[in-house]
C-alpha cells in the first residue's frame, strides 16, 4: 500500500483571483522513499506539501483526494497527524517554540501528554542520535542557525513520525551547515526507513541520493522520474528548471554527452575521463582583460582591527584591501569568520580601533553620517525584512525619495513595478530582496554593500539579481558583497577575496582565485580540474569541451 | 553557571527554604534572631558570589549606619534621651530600633540575592510547570520572545543606519519619535509573521491535541526528601517557640526584649541550623572533595 496517494488534486487559494495553485496533481509516494520536489518559487511546492499535513493545509477551494495509508487524510485526528507526519519549515528561528533546547525536544511529547518515563527515553534518544547532548541545557538563543534547524528536525523526530516533510529546510543556512543537515536527513531515511518528502534549491546535495524527483511548474507536476533521467527531460523540453540542476547534469547535457548522466562531481570527473582518455589538447581559455582601472580606488582598508567590546576577542585582525571603481568585489570565507563585520567596518557602523578606512580617498572619520550615507554608500542587510517599515512597497520607496520619476526608474531597474502596491510581507523572498534593494538604491549610492545577497534565493531570482548588479556596474556603481555562495561569486564577480582568521588572505580574479583552489571552489572546477585548467563555470567547461571536439571559438 | 550542593536541590525544596527564611526574617524583630539570620545569609551569599559578595557586605555598612542614625529623627519615642535635634528628642530606644530595622532590611536583601542566584528562571518554571502547564508554557514563550524582539530591533536599527535613515544623538526629538514609530511598526509586522510560523510549528507538533504533560528536567531525589523532612522538623521547632512568645521584642517606647534562656534555646538553635543549611551543605561538599582528592 502506498504511503500517500494523491488523486487529481486541484486547489485555489481563497484570496487568489482565478489562477489555481495546484492543478490536476497526481502523485503516489511509497513507504521509505526519498522524494525531492523541485520547481521555481511560486510553482506550488509549498502548497502541495502543506496538503500532506492536515493542520497546515491552507484554506481555499479544493477538489480531489489525498489518501494516507489508504485512508482519507482528513480522517486523521490531531493526535495522529502530529505523531505520524513530521513537518519542518524554512525559518530556523520562528519554528522554535520554547526557550531551552531540552524543552523544545520535549514539546511535542508534552503535547501528546506522554508520561515522564517515555519522554525521558525519547528525548535522550534523540539528543544522542542528533549529537545534541552537549548543548542540551542551553538557551536556544545561543545556538547557530544550523544548530537551530537540527533542533527543529530532532524535535519533530522525537515523535517517531512515519513521514518527514521538509519545506526548503536549508535556505537560511550556510553551505556547510546545510550539507550537515541534509546528511542527517539522508541518514534518517536510510537508517530508520522514514519516508522523506523535501523541497530544496540546493539540488547538488540531494538529487544524487533521492529515489525520485518531482518537478512542478505553475501548480502542475511536469516531471516525475528517477533523478538520472530528470535532467534529460528538462533539457529536451527547454524547461527553465534545467538551470537549477546540479553542475554535472547541466554540463553533461550542454555538452550533449551520451550514456548515463552523472549526478555527482565524482561521476562528472569519470565522464570527462572517458571523454578525454589522453587529456584535452586545449586545456584553458584565454584570460579576459580586467574591466576596471586598478588605480582608481574608491574604498580602501589598511590594517583594520576591530572587536565588539574591550574584553572580547578581536574579530578583525588587520584587514587590508583596495577596491577599484566599478567592480563587483566579493568576499568569501567560512561562517562566523568576520565577513559581515568587515562590511560594517567599511561603512563605519563598526568603528575600527586601529587602522584606516578611506572612502573616495577621504578618511571615514572625516565624513558626517548624513554625508556618508547620501550619494555615497549604502548597505543591503542580510534580511531584507529589516528594511521594511511601511504598508506598501510604494510607501517604502517614498520614504527614501520624493522624486516620482526616480522612484519609477529604480523600481523598473529592480523589476518590482508590478509589485508597488503590495504589502512588503506578501512578497516572496526574491521579491523582498529586490524591493529592499530598490529602497537602498534610492540613496543613490556610489558604493553598494551587500550582505549575503543570495541567501534563500532560488536560481531564477539569483539570475535576475545578477542582471541588476551588472546594470548597476554599468552605471559606475561599485558593489562589495560578502557571500557563502561560491558559484554566484565565481560567475558574476570581478574580484574575489578570501577571508580567514580576521584577515583578507588573498585577492584575485574569480578565474584564478577559484581555479587555484581545490576544495573551496565551484563544482564545475572540482569536476574538470584534472582535464581543464581554470574552468570555474559551466560555460567554461562547455566551451572547452566544444573547442576540444573541433568547434570554433565563440 | 556552576551550581553548588544547595542550589542543585529540587526547586520545591529551595523555594520552600527561601519562603521560610524570608518570611520568618520579616516577622521576627528579636536582635539575636536577626543576627543569626544575618550571619547565615551573608556567609552563604559570600560562598556563592565570592569577592562580589564581600563587596556588597561592605557597601551595606553605610546603609546600616544611615538607617540607625536616621530613625531617631522621625521616631521620638523612648525613655533615654541622648540629645535634642531640631528641638525634638533623639532617643536611645529609637536608635536601637533603627539598628534592628536596618539589620532586617540588609538580611532580606542578602536572602533575596541568594534567591536570585539559586532560583533561576528555568527552575522557577520547573516548580510551577507541573502545577499549571498552560501558564508555564506561556511564560516559556515570552522568555523566548523577548530576546528575539531585542535582536530584531537591533537589526532594524542597524539596517536603517546603513541607508542613512538611522537616528543620531543630535537629531531633533520629533525625528527621533517618528523614527521609533517606524521601527516599532516594522517590528510588529515582523513579529506577527514570525508568530504565524510559530503557531504552525506548534500545531504541527500536536499542540492542543489533548491534555499536556510536562517534562521534568529536574528529578525529586531521595536526598531532596531527606532535606525536606529535616527542614519541616526544624521549622516546627521554630514555630512552637514563636507560639510561646520566645521571640517577642519591643523597642519603643520601652525596650523589652525576651531573653533567650534555657527554654528558648532549642527553638533558637533550630532557627540557626535551618538558616545555616545552605552554608553547611556547601562546606560539607567542599570538604568531601578535598578528602576524596587527597585520597587519590
Amino acid at each position: 500500500m502506498a504511503h500517500f496517494e494523491i488523486r487529481d488534486l486541484n486547489f485555489l487559494y481563497a484570496s487568489a483571483k482565478g489562477r489555481k495553485s495546484l492543478e490536476g496533481v497526481d502523485l503516489t509516494i511509497e513507504k521509505g522513499q526519498y522524494v525531492v520536489v523541485c520547481g521555481k518559487s511560486g510553482s506550488g511546492k509549498t502548497t502541495l506539501l502543506r496538503h500532506l499535513k492536515p493542520v497546515l493545509t491552507p484554506a481555499g477551494k479544493r477538489s480531489g483526494k489525498i489518501l494516507f495509508n489508504g485512508k482519507d487524510i482528513g480522517e486523521l485526528t490531531d493526535r495522529e497527524q502530529a505523531e505520524l507526519i513530521g513537518y519542518v519549515m524554512q525559518d530556523p528561528d520562528d519554528q522554535i517554540v520554547t526557550d531551552k533546547v531540552w524543552h523544545e525536544l520535549a514539546f511535542g511529547l508534552e503535547s501528546l501528554g506522554c508520561d515522564q518515563k517515555t519522554m525521558r527515553a525519547r528525548v535522550s534518544e534523540m539528543a544522542c542520535y542528533f549529537g545534541i547532548q552537549n548543548w542540551f541545557h542551553r538557551d536556544v538563543t545561543e545556538l547557530s542557525g544550523g544548530q537551530k534547524q537540527l533542533l527543529n528536525l530532532a524535535s519533530v523526530m522525537a515523535m517517531h513520525p512515519q513521514v518527514l516533510i521538509l519545506d526548503e529546510p536549508t535556505s537560511q543556512l550556510d553551505p556547510i551547515a546545510a550539507s550537515d543537515f541534509l546528511d542527517t536527513v539522508r541518514k534518517i531515511n536510510l537508517e530508520l526507513g522514514t519516508t522523506v518528502i523535501i523541497t530544496e534549491h540546493r539540488l547538488e546535495d540531494i538529487l544524487p541520493y533521492a529515489d525520485r524527483a518531482v518537478v512542478m511548474d505553475s501548480g502542475r507536476i511536469i516531471e516525475d522520474d528517477v533523478p538520472s533521467n530528470i535532467g534529460r527531460e528538462l533539457y529536451l523540453k527547454g524547461n527553465e528548471m534545467f538551470h537549477a540542476m546540479p553542475t554535472p547534469v547541466r554540463s553533461f547535457y550542454l555538452c550533449e554527452g551520451q550514456g548515463e548522466c552523472p549526478l555527482t562531481v565524482r561521476d562528472g570527473r569519470g565522464w570527462l575521463d572517458r571523454e578525454f582518455p589522453q587529456g584535452a589538447p586545449v586545456r584553458s581559455l584565454p584570460e579576459k582583460e580586467p574591466v576596471y582601472a586598478p588605480d582608481d580606488i574608491v574604498l580602501s582598508m589598511k590594517e583594520v582591527w576591530f572587536r565588539y567590546g574591550r574584553d572580547l576577542p578581536d574579530i578583525l585582525t588587520g584587514v587590508s584591501c583596495e577596491i577599484p571603481k566599478g567592480v563587483i568585489y566579493a568576499i568569501v570565507g567560512g561562517n562566523g569568520s568576520g565577513k559581515s563585520t568587515t562590511l560594517k567596518a567599511m561603512c563605519g557602523i563598526n568603528r575600527a580601533y586601529r587602522g584606516k578606512v578611506e572612502i573616495f580617498g577621504k578618511k571615514i572619520d572625516k565624513y558626517k553620517s548624513s554625508e556618508l550615507f547620501d550619494h555615497c554608500m549604502a548597505m543591503l542587510p542580510q534580511d531584507p525584512k529589516s528594511l521594511f517599515v511601511k504598508k506598501s512597497v510604494r510607501e517604502e520607496l517614498e520614504e527614501m525619495s520624493k522624486d516620482e520619476a526616480r522612484i519609477n526608474e529604480v523600481a523598473s531597474l529592480c523589476e518590482i513595478t508590478s509589485l508597488m502596491d503590495s504589502h512588503p510581507y506578501d512578497l516572496s523572498g526574491g521579491e523582498q530582496q529586490r524591493a529592499a534593494l530598490a529602497k537602498v538604491l534610492l540613496t543613490e549610492p556610489r558604493i553598494l554593500l551587500l550582505d549575503e545577497p543570495t541567501k534563500g534565493l532560488d536560481s531564477f531570482f539569483k539570475e535576475t539579481f545578477a542582471g541588476i548588479l551588472s546594470d548597476l556596474k554599468k552605471q559606475g556603481i561599485t558593489v562589495v558583497m560578502v557571500s557563502h555562495d561560491v558559484e554566484f561569486c565565481a560567475r558574476y564577480s570581478d574580484m574575489v577575496s578570501m577571508f580567514f582568521d580576521g584577515q583578507i588572505i588573498t585577492t584575485d580574479s574569480p578565474k584564478r582565485f577559484f581555479g587555484n583552489n581545490s576544495f573551496y571552489t565551484t563544482a564545475a572546477n572540482r569536476m574538470s580540474r584534472h582535464i581543464f585548467d581554470m574552468a570555474v563555470s559551466i560555460e567554461d567547461v562547455v566551451e572547452l569541451y566544444r573547442l576540444n571536439r573541433g568547434g570554433d571559438r565563440s | 553557571m556552576e551550581r553548588d550542593r544547595f542550589s542543585r536541590c529540587h526547586p520545591s525544596v529551595t523555594f520552600a527554604f527561601f519562603i521560610v527564611a524570608i518570611g520568618l526574617g520579616a516577622m521576627i524583630m528579636h536582635p539575636a534572631y536577626i543576627i543569626v539570620s544575618g550571619i547565615a545569609a551573608s556567609s552563604y551569599y559570600c560562598l556563592i558570589k565570592g569577592y562580589r559578595g564581600l563587596k556588597l557586605l561592605v557597601l551595606s555598612v553605610p546603609l546600616f549606619i544611615f538607617i540607625t542614625l536616621f530613625n531617631p529623627l522621625v521616631n521620638h519615642q523612648g525613655q533615654r534621651i541622648l540629645a535634642y535635634v531640631f528641638g525634638r528628642p533623639y532617643t536611645f530606644e529609637a536608635m536601637v530600633y533603627g539598628m534592628a530595622v536596618a539589620g532586617m532590611l540588609i538580611v532580606m536583601l542578602l536572602w533575596a540575592g541568594c534567591f536570585n542566584h539559586v532560583m533561576t528562571s528555568d527552575r522557577f518554571m520547573v516548580l510551577f510547570g507541573g502545577l499549571i502547564p498552560t501558564l508555564s508554557m506561556l511564560l516559556t514563550m515570552i522568555l523566548r520572545l523577548v530576546p528575539n524582539m531585542m535582536r530584531k530591533t537591533a537589526q532594524i536599527a542597524g539596517a536603517r543606519k546603513a541607508i542613512g535613515r538611522g537616528v543620531g544623538e543630535d537629531d531633533p526629538m520629533k525625528k527621533k519619535a517618528s523614527d521609533s514609530m517606524n521601527v516599532a511598526s516594522s517590528l510588529l509586522s515582523w513579529s506577527l509573521e514570525g508568530g504565524a510560523v510559530t503557531a504552525d510549528a506548534m500545531k504541527a507538533r500536536g499542540y492542543g491535541a489533548g491534555k499536556r504533560s510536562s517534562y521534568e528536567i529536574i528529578r525529586f531525589t531521595p536526598s531532596d526528601l531527606v532535606m525536606a523532612v529535616g527542614m519541616i522538623m526544624l521549622f516546627t521547632a521554630v514555630v512552637m517557640l514563636i507560639a510561646k512568645g520566645g521571640t517577642a521584642a519591643e523597642y519603643t517606647p520601652v525596650m523589652n526584649i525576651t531573653p533567650i534562656g534555657s527554654s528558648g534555646l532549642p527553638g533558637f538553635a533550630a532557627y540557626g541550623i535551618f538558616l545555616m543549611l545552605p552554608t553547611i551543605m556547601h562546606l560539607v561538599e567542599d570538604l568531601q572533595w578535598r578528602i576524596s582528592r587527597s585520597g587519590i
